[in-house]
């Protein structure tokens, strides 16, 4: 054989720099070209860290101590800079926000080629070719800034493989995305197998997968505990997906439940029917002045912000209720929760509070929305002091009610931590915690369990239900069918 | 289509050099009819660029300051209106800057400004954070929109002249998120980079084509002789 | 909550001064987003100015920028902390200064006052605290360049006075004390806005950043 495998890692340990435990242990794993193989497990399992070992950016760029060899395309990816990988090994990652260079679409895709010395039309050439494979061709020249999470993780895809890599590697790459979006990026996928790179993919959502991945690798504490084949892991009964910690391989009954959420929402009774905030004849939307705000040009054409309308049947939220909001993106959910809340103006109709007609400064002392970037709203130097921030201190039941609800959200270990230095989960309950010190009724969640595992998701699940059961009403926005299915009360889906 | 700009686009270099003339100008206290005819020299390109509405203010506000220049404060009776024409001379002498400014600003793109720097050989460790930094703000904005919008939600500093009344508890409830976020994305980014070879040693090329052409020398030269002549004293 | 999977590791502290002294990539893009972090606070001073001393917009620029980016700068020089950091902040933030059609002086400022001020900090290893706020102090005059044109604008409203036949003799008198008295408060200004600006931001690191692992 001439060809090597595109991954051959045998007995790998890693240890982060800094960190107390190994986050590898003893690893071993190979991919061969064509093949797609699916590292699944909890949050913190090694998964991510293996996939940095094979793309070389452990030890190189996240420092630590390695043992074993891992060689990646034929290079030794233990040793050297990781840019001796780049012709070799493509990558995308889990942020569609972070994961860009350059905040223009045809730049990031031009990028590598930019770095590898290459002239200028043989860029153009290998752009246009790459951009028409993974049908990326509509997306090209536009500000990525400006793109749906799917579209820019389709121009990821693409950026990992315009210099023809033998390997892609991924991490999370669906992290975010709706389900229209996940199906492109399992076209992406099939793609890329059919061309002979390989595929190695960090993954909790796995129903995407099935007829795609040949192979699947379960990572348990920095070991990688059970390898199957395709066959044998998609005849696993659900159950038994379960007790593994794994999402579901078939989101069929999820799907069909979420079917019956949504023809259940029961009729929109009349004011009196104790719903804490209603809508009527509600438009959402922006208008359609056009903006020019950014430091150097991004092209002027078709580059207007356009105006977006959308006329959203009447509604009800009730205490004490759980609520999905699902469709696809660009249905209009975030602008309409934002309306919710009072952050964005309704173009027409009404809303009201308790039966009375709400201004949006109403709203916005009731609602509260924890966004998907829930770091941008933390502001104190601890926990305790998140939850106290911009109280009124002489209150003498603040620090009691405090206390009470450091318990309740599981926050009382980390009072004194700065929030910063906590989990993403641990985050989303101290924005939470915040939202209910103030006493809000109406708790909002954008996509509040994207890229989580399934004990995590379920977590998530289970606070929703607690805070219904305090009395508020909670509106959850969420590509998740397995969320939705498991723990809303109503959904309320919104068509494009 | 970025790499094959319209016969009306310039040369990221050429607008370097007129940005230099703009300057060049404040400089040498250019006289009053050179600064009028270099600064309708600098609002063409604008106009051929499509940017009318930008070219027809910038007109608009130096009229306005040519006349506020002229007003004579003793022949009114109150010297202490000087300082109306003298904001007016001053102003109307940044003013070229500011044009040729919003022109290389509003007309290049990314690719062309990395381009042009990487063609005058600006080191990398120049480079790289230029991109970055063009990269990063429209970030900030949203950053910034969330915060201020996470603040009116827990009524924290929020209401009428709540950033006058405090500014420090505002800027550190804007800042800090905004900091933590910065050195998260750096990381994110700095991944990205490295996977994709931004570290490489060896030439880095640009898949923008940039070319000084006829236009760009002639427009050159036409900015260039009013001030050359001023200079020498043949007009002013 | 996008960052909710494998405990997103905190951003990696770069080893101070490994594999050489040339700045490596993931340093220069933290210098490059502090650098934009910062020219923002540029023009959010350029606008509390403007606002402020009217017309004169820039005058008061460097003090008011120099108060409020102490934080920025700080967290910047703890993350990168290798010499020439701070020096190619100044030249990006002077070369935007320059292309967004500054005075070209702003950008010789640019580069002459954050050598200076890189050269301080690394007197003190990039943490002792008092040359790092020294080194703020200076790196803030960094951003005089802006209000140089103001000088050039009183002798060209004198030339103009003079185009026109007045008697400028006068006129220069009144224009060169007020511009005196504004260039030395200007001057002072920016001392004590950097000097309370860098405490705060020494403050916040403390408070804040080292306390979430970032710094």
């Amino acid at each position: 054989m001439s060809v090597v495998d595109p991954v051959r890692v045998h007995g790998v340990s890693f240890r982060y720099a800094n960190a107390a435990g190994a986050a590898l242990h003893d690893v071993s794993l190979g991919v061969r070209a064509g093949e797609c193989v699916v590292l699944c497990g909890a949050s913190g399992c090694g998964k991510t860290t293996l996939t940095r070992v094979v793309n070389g950016l452990a030890p190189a760029f996240f420092h630590g101590d390695l043992d074993g060899s891992a060689v990646t395309c034929g290079v030794d990816a233990a040793r050297g800079p990781v840019d001796r990988l780049t012709p070799l090994a493509g990558s995308v990652f889990q942020n569609p926000k972070t994961q860009y260079f350059n905040a223009n679409t045809t730049d990031e895709l031009a990028f590598p080629c930019e770095n590898m010395g290459m002239p200028a039309d043989e860029i153009g050439r290998r752009v246009a070719d790459v951009a028409r494979r993974f049908d990326v061709t509509g997306l090209l020249d536009r500000d990525a800034f400006r793109l749906s999470g799917g579209q820019r993780q389709r121009i990821a895809v693409a950026a990992a493989t315009v210099l023809g890599p033998r390997l892609v590697v991924m991490d999370e790459p669906t992290g975010n995305l709706d389900a229209a979006a996940v199906d492109d990026m399992r076209r992406a996928v099939i793609r890329l197998k059919a061309e002979g790179v390989a595929v190695l993919i960090a993954e909790h959502r796995l129903a995407w997968l099935n007829g795609v991945a040949d192979r699947y690798v379960l990572c348990e504490r920095g070991r990688i505990t059970r390898e199957w084949d395709a066959g044998e892991f998609l005849a696993m009964p659900a159950g038994r997906v379960a007790d593994l910690g794994l999402r579901a391989t078939d989101l069929g009954p999820a799907r069909s439940r979420v079917a019956r959420l949504k023809a259940s929402a029961p009729a929109v009774g009349g004011a009196d029917d104790g719903a804490l905030l209603r809508t009527e004849g509600l438009v959402v939307g922006y208008g359609g002045r056009s903006r020019r705000a950014s430091p150097l040009r991004r092209r002027g054409r078709g580059e207007r912000r356009d105006a977006f309308r959308r006329a959203i049947p009447d509604m009800a939220l009730r205490r004490g209720e759980i609520v999905g909001l699902m469709g696809r993106n660009g249905a209009g959910k975030t602008t309409l929760v934002r309306t919710l809340t009072g952050l964005s103006r309704p173009l027409s109709g009404r809303i009201l509070l308790d039966g009375a007609p709400a201004r949006a400064r109403g709203l916005m002392r009731v609602g509260f929305l924890v966004m998907q970037d829930v770091n941008q709203q933390l502001f104190a130097d601890s926990v305790r002091g998140e939850l106290s921030l911009g109280m009124d201190p002489s209150d003498g039941d603040l620090a009691a009610r405090r206390e009470r609800l450091l318990d309740d959200l599981d926050l009382a270990d980390v009072a004194d931590r700065h929030p910063m230095s906590l989990s993403g989960g641990q985050k989303q309950r101290v924005a939470i915690g915040s939202a209910l010190m103030c006493g809000k009724g109406l708790i909002v969640l954008d996509e509040p369990t994207s890229g989580l595992d399934r004990p995590r998701m379920e977590r998530v699940g289970a606070l929703l239900r607690d805070l219904a059961r305090r009395g508020a009403a909670v509106l959850v926005v969420t590509h998740d069918e397995e969320l939705a299915a498991g723990w809303c009360d109503r959904v309320i889906g919104m068509s494009s | 289509m970025p790499g094959t700009p319209g016969a009306a686009a310039l040369d990221p270099r050429t607008k370097l050099v007129l940005l230099l003339l703009a300057n060049l100008m404040l400089f040498l206290h250019a006289g009053a009819a050179t600064q009028a005819i270099m600064t309708a020299l600098f609002l063409l390109p604008l106009v051929a660029a499509g940017r009318r509405r930008m070219a027809t203010r910038f007109a608009a506000l130096y009229t306005v300051l040519a006349v506020a220049a002229m007003l004579d404060p003793e022949s009114l009776g109150a010297p202490w209106l000087h300082v109306i024409p003298a904001l007016a001379v001053g102003l109307g002498m940044m003013l070229p800057c500011l044009i040729t400014g919003a022109y290389a600003v509003s007309t290049t793109t990314a690719s062309a400004f990395v381009c042009a720097m990487r063609r005058m050989r600006v080191p990398e460790s120049v480079v790289v954070p230029c991109v970055v930094v063009i990269r990063f703000f429209p970030t900030i904005a949203g950053d910034y929109r969330r915060i201020r919008e996470t603040m009116a939600l827990r009524g924290l500093v929020s209401g009428r002249f709540a950033a006058l009344r405090h500014p420090m508890r505002m800027l550190e409830h804007v800042l800090v998120p905004l900091l933590m976020n910065a050195a998260f994305v750096a990381q994110d980014l700095s991944v990205a980079a490295l996977t994709k070879g931004l570290g490489r040693s060896g030439v880095h090329t640009s898949r923008t084509t940039i070319r000084m052409r006829a236009v760009d020398w002639l427009f050159m030269l036409a900015c260039a002789a009013p001030l050359a002549l001023d200079t020498a004293g043949v007009i002013g | 909550m996008s960052d909710s999977t494998a405990p997103r590791t905190t951003p990696e502290n770069p080893p101070v001064a490994s594999r050489g002294t040339r700045l490596q990539v993931p340093e220069l893009i933290s210098i490059g987003v502090f650098s934009a972090l910062y020219f923002v606070m540029v023009c959010v001073a350029t606008l509390v100015s403007t606002l402020f001393t009217g017309g004169f917009g820039s005058i008061f620029l460097p003090a008011i920028a120099a108060l409020i980016s102490g934080p920025v700068y700080m967290l910047s020089v703890a993350r990168v902390g290798r010499f020439g950091g701070i020096t190619v902040m100044g030249m990006v933030i002077g070369l935007f200064l320059f292309v967004s059609g500054h005075f070209i002086l702003s950008f010789a400022a640019s580069v002459v006052f954050p050598v200076a001020a890189d050269l301080i900090a690394r007197a003190g290893a990039y943490r002792g605290k008092a040359p790092l706020l020294v080194s703020y102090v200076v790196f803030s005059y960094g951003l005089t360049g802006p209000i140089l044109p103001l000088w050039f604008m009183r002798d060209a409203y004198v030339a103009s006075l003079e185009a026109r036949g007045k008697d400028a003799a006068y006129i220069d008198g009144v224009f060169a004390n007020i511009n005196m008295g504004t260039f030395a408060a200007s001057m002072t200004a920016i001392l004590v806005c950097a000097a309370v600006g860098g405490l705060f931001g020494m403050r916040l690191m403390r408070k804040h950043l080292a306390k979430a692992g970032l710094a």
